[in-house]
């Protein structure tokens, strides 16, 4: 048996410990926002957060999870709101087929998490591990950048108001 | 229905009109079903036709009957019928027709995704089946409220009069025992509210969330997973296995034989996937065993060599034509076999109880699927409910329905509900392909700049013949086996000794002025399978038109826009997005060491020029920036139209810089995406679109992007280095 936190609840899967935890995801818990596209770590569309860093889950056998914090698309945010992320990939109309979207939202909110004010090249290097087939890479670039146009408001607005830890942005 | 009675004129216009060959022998009196709707009526609710329903609380369902896989087809559709319903598509809900005949596409006669044509060939019925709707809810609105028509007005999804916004859904139930209007009046164009505006996709939230549903996502109570080991030679049987140690792993439920391999069945996906690696099987020998590359490279050449080419079209005199040009140039072009690579494998689950079935799937045709599902059975056709899910990519991939044929005979086998899933390595050895092209052009150019003689040979498969054969048995789910084998055999002789499919050679002339041309086409067959391919045979032809265009400018010493231009003069909407595309290249500032190469072409009925600007650095073809000027007659959503030519870019690049399926011992060598790679983020251009639209009915978009890409990096590599490449996908000497 597994034991992990899985989108903030505590978690037990009893199936072989080698199944790759996109598979214990989808097929045992059966939450199907993360998708299936290569089967070896090259495509990114299994993308989850693993203690909140980004990691493909298609190679990842379930057993190296015990203990951790796994987040899946459909653990973004809490009470099923839109992540600034999600928002702005509506508003610039990003998805087209959709299939690699997952991946591809759970790889930028991994680096504002830690980069809140990413350059093009940061971008790149972190979304470098997802391929979008449908080619909606320029779109995806400037979702990204208008949510880290966000976030630096965010900041300056909570510097104002003397608070910057209370008022600290999500993403 | 025979091919005999069709005369080789009348296959050429059929071929025209589609872009590809693929309606001949499939617009076939009674291959559609006909029968009760594929629709769940709610409460009260209207369902004046196949399209729509309407609640009493004003729910508005538009049943889409194309498929979406990316193109924006949901939000495009929606559009067009709500343009005249006056409904705006965020108030309606969009969801996927099932299969039924009042879904056929009006050009196909089936119910079918491709060719670029849904926009385009659904724009009329659908605008008037809005129109009429909405005529028929005012008629029923006067007849309630005691108003004449004349005195009510809409406005999206409501009646107006006297400044009351009165929902369509109080007036339904009138509605429902009065008859439909057939030909109420259109909006004219200038009147449009939703066409032509810029909103966001239906499906945007949905594929934002996660909770968008794609086939893959199906998931029935008690399902099982299924795994099938393939033959590595294309279409080989098995001829023995051993299965033992597989059976033994956990989870492994059964071990089914079928026509294409082995299925595993199992508890998980993981448990099927790794007993299915322990199957040892033996496969019986086929011809395609002894094809290597390097073979189908040379069988091309040498079909060319021996003259076994038969006239495609022609018109003047190409050898006079000759005979005064100032100069000519000669020049081979080749493209690999190339796979598609859609990023969801395709997948099928099914859920057969005693007479009925359910099939969930994503497919570009539900009616081919529902057919296989119906021919495999035995079960009558009414009883197979088909739910189509979104597509997580198509791009021609999945017309091609093995995995229904196959997820069909396993549920059969397992008397369980079943989910089938291919792999990424199956996706791309056991796939269906762009056939491998050479492309033999000889040009004759007079010094100012007119092209006077065009000789163009094709030799490579032919994807029409390939697709018959797998069509046929979904659409004609009755038709025994013996007489498709032999219709499939008749066309392939067809195609081979008689005519020449028009997917074959399309695109190798239609762009320009050629007042003497002659097209001609060997069919060589190795017996991998074929078949469309995002731009069909466009994706090909296009990479030698535009670089021979290229190198007869550099040789009549002009501007390659000017040249192209000078031969376009009686295409006045190539000619239009040439002009534009000029004075934006006039207009660009090109960094140091960066050089532009354009292409233009007309695939689908839409004109594309692109100007690709490129850097050699280091040995590596850098794309900096692509603008794409387009001419769609009408963009029904301007921004997904420029969103189809940002990904046609991408998915272009991908098969200019690294796309090559290579054969071994008739054996798929590439596998995954470390050797059959997808342009990635840090590789990705910017892309500009400039939209010309002349205006008029709208043309085709999801495809027409991808032909003029390749020839415009080349074109554009040539400027920076002086090499010419002539073969895809692109590499520097």
């Amino acid at each position: 048996m597994i034991e992990f936190e899985l989108n903030g609840t505590p978690v037990a899967f009893h199936g072989a410990s080698d199944t790759p935890l996109l598979w214990a995801i989808r097929d045992h818990f059966r939450l199907k926002g993360s998708k299936f596209g290569c089967g070896a770590g090259l495509c990114g569309a299994c993308t989850m957060h693993l203690d909140d860093v980004a990691v493909r889950t298609c190679v990842l056998p379930v057993a190296s999870v015990a203990g951790k914090r796994v987040t899946t698309i459909e653990g973004l945010t809490d009470n099923h709101e839109l992540h600034p992320l999600q928002q702005a990939w509506v508003d610039h109309n990003v998805p087209q087929c959709g299939y690699c979207q997952s991946g591809q939202i759970m790889s930028a909110a991994a680096l504002l998490s830690t980069t809140p004010n990413p350059s093009v090249a940061d971008i790149n290097n972190a979304l470098a591990g997802n391929i979008c087939r449908c080619g909606c890479y320029p779109r995806i670039k400037e979702a990204i950048l208008s949510v880290a146009a966000l976030t630096v408001t965010d900041e300056t607005r909570a510097e104002l108001a003397y608070d910057a830890t209370a008022e600290a942005p999500s993403s | 229905m025979t091919v005999r009675n069709v005369s080789r004129r009348g296959f050429l216009q059929m071929g025209a009109a589609t872009g590809g060959g693929l309606i001949i022998g499939l617009t076939l009196p009674g291959c559609s079903f006909s029968g009760a709707l594929p629709i769940n009526r709610d409460a009260g609710a209207f369902i004046p036709h196949a399209f729509l329903q309407i609640t009493p609380d004003n729910a508005i369902t538009f049943y889409c009957p194309s498929d979406e896989m990316g193109q924006g087809i949901r939000t495009g559709l929606a559009t067009i019928i709500g343009e005249e319903l006056d409904v705006h598509p965020h108030n309606m809900t969009v969801t996927s027709a099932g299969s039924h005949k009042d879904y056929a596409n009006p050009e196909f006669g089936i119910q079918l995704t491709g060719g670029s044509n849904a926009i385009r060939a659904f724009w009329g019925p659908l605008r008037q089946t809005g129109a009429n709707t909405r005529a028929l809810l005012l008629e029923a609105a006067a007849l309630d409220l005691g108003v004449p028509a004349s005195q009510l007005a809409t406005d999206n999804g409501h009646v107006v009069t006297d400044g009351q916004r009165l929902p369509y859904g109080d007036f339904v139930s009138t509605a429902a025992g009065m008859a439909m209007p057939k030909q109420s009046a259109l909006k004219a164009n200038t009147a449009f509210k939703y066409i032509g505006s810029e909103f966001t996709r239906v499906d945007a939230l949905a594929k934002s969330t996660g909770t968008a549903q794609f086939g893959i996502d199906a998931d029935i109570p008690d399902m099982v997973f299924a795994v099938v080991a393939r033959a590595p030679v294309a279409g080989a049987r098995v001829s023995a296995v051993d299965s033992d140690a597989a059976l033994a792993m956990p989870g492994v439920r059964h071990i089914v034989p079928i026509s294409s391999g082995i299925a595993v069945v199992a508890d998980a996906y993981w448990q099927a996937k790794k007993a299915a690696d322990a199957l040892v099987i033996r496969w019986e020998d086929k011809p395609l065993k002894r094809v290597n590359s390097a073979q189908v490279r040379k069988d091309l050449d040498t079909a060319l060599e021996r003259g076994e080419d038969l006239e495609a079209s022609s018109q003047g005199d190409v050898d006079v034509g000759f005979d005064v040009a100032d100069s000519i140039v000669e020049a081979d072009y080749f493209a690999p076999f190339l796979a598609h690579a859609p990023l969801e494998p395709v997948n099928a689950t099914l859920h057969i109880r005693g007479d009925t079935a359910d099939l969930w799937t994503g497919v570009q045709s539900i009616q081919g699927a529902q057919g296989l599902v119906e021919r495999i059975t035995g079960l009558p056709r009414g009883n197979i409910r088909v739910h189509n899910m979104y597509l997580g990519g198509g791009f021609g991939r999945r017309a091609t329905l093995t995995h229904i044929v196959e997820v069909t005979e396993i549920a059969m086998a397992v008397n369980e509900p079943v989910q089938l899933l291919w792999s990424r390595e199956d996706d791309i050895r056991h796939g269906v392909y762009r056939p491998a092209s050479l492309m033999r052009l000889k040009a004759g150019v007079s010094n100012d700049g007119r092209v006077i003689a065009w000789q163009a040979q094709r030799s490579g498969g032919n994807i029409t013949t390939d697709t018959l054969t797998t069509m046929l048995p979904a659409m004609l789910p009755n038709l025994p086996n013996a007489l498709i084998n032999g219709l499939s055999g008749l066309a392939k002789y067809v195609f081979s000794q008689w005519t020449v499919d028009p997917s074959s050679v399309e695109g190798l002339h239609e762009t320009y002025d050629f007042d003497n041309y002659r097209v001609s086409h060997a069919t060589v067959d190795h017996g991998l399978p074929l078949t469309f391919w995002r731009s069909v045979g466009h994706s090909y032809t296009a990479f030698a038109v535009e670089s021979m265009m290229d190198e007869l400018a550099d040789r009549a010493g002009m501007n390659p826009l000017t040249f192209r231009l000078a031969n376009t003069r009686n295409r006045p909407r190539m000619h239009g997005v040439l002009a534009r595309a000029k004075r934006a290249t006039d207009e660009m500032v090109v960094a140091e060491g960066h050089h532009l190469g354009i292409a233009a072409h007309n695939s689908f009925h839409t004109d594309v020029v692109e100007i690709a600007e490129v850097s050699v650095e280091s040995g590596d073809i850098r794309v900096h920036k692509v603008t794409c000027v387009a001419d769609v007659g009408t963009a029904v959503n301007p921004d997904i139209v420029r969103a189809q030519l940002e990904g046609a870019v991408m998915f272009g690049l991908t098969a200019a810089l690294y796309g090559r399926i290579d054969l071994k011992n008739g054996e798929v060598q590439q596998s995954n995406f470390h050797d059959y790679p997808i342009l990635r983020m840090d590789q990705a251009p910017a892309v500009d679109v400039i939209l010309v639209n002349s205006g008029g009915d709208p043309t085709g978009i999801g495809e027409p992007g991808v032909p003029p890409l390749a020839p415009a990096i080349a074109n554009a590599v040539f400027r920076a280095t002086g090499q010419r490449l002539r073969e895809l996908p692109l590499t520097l000497a």
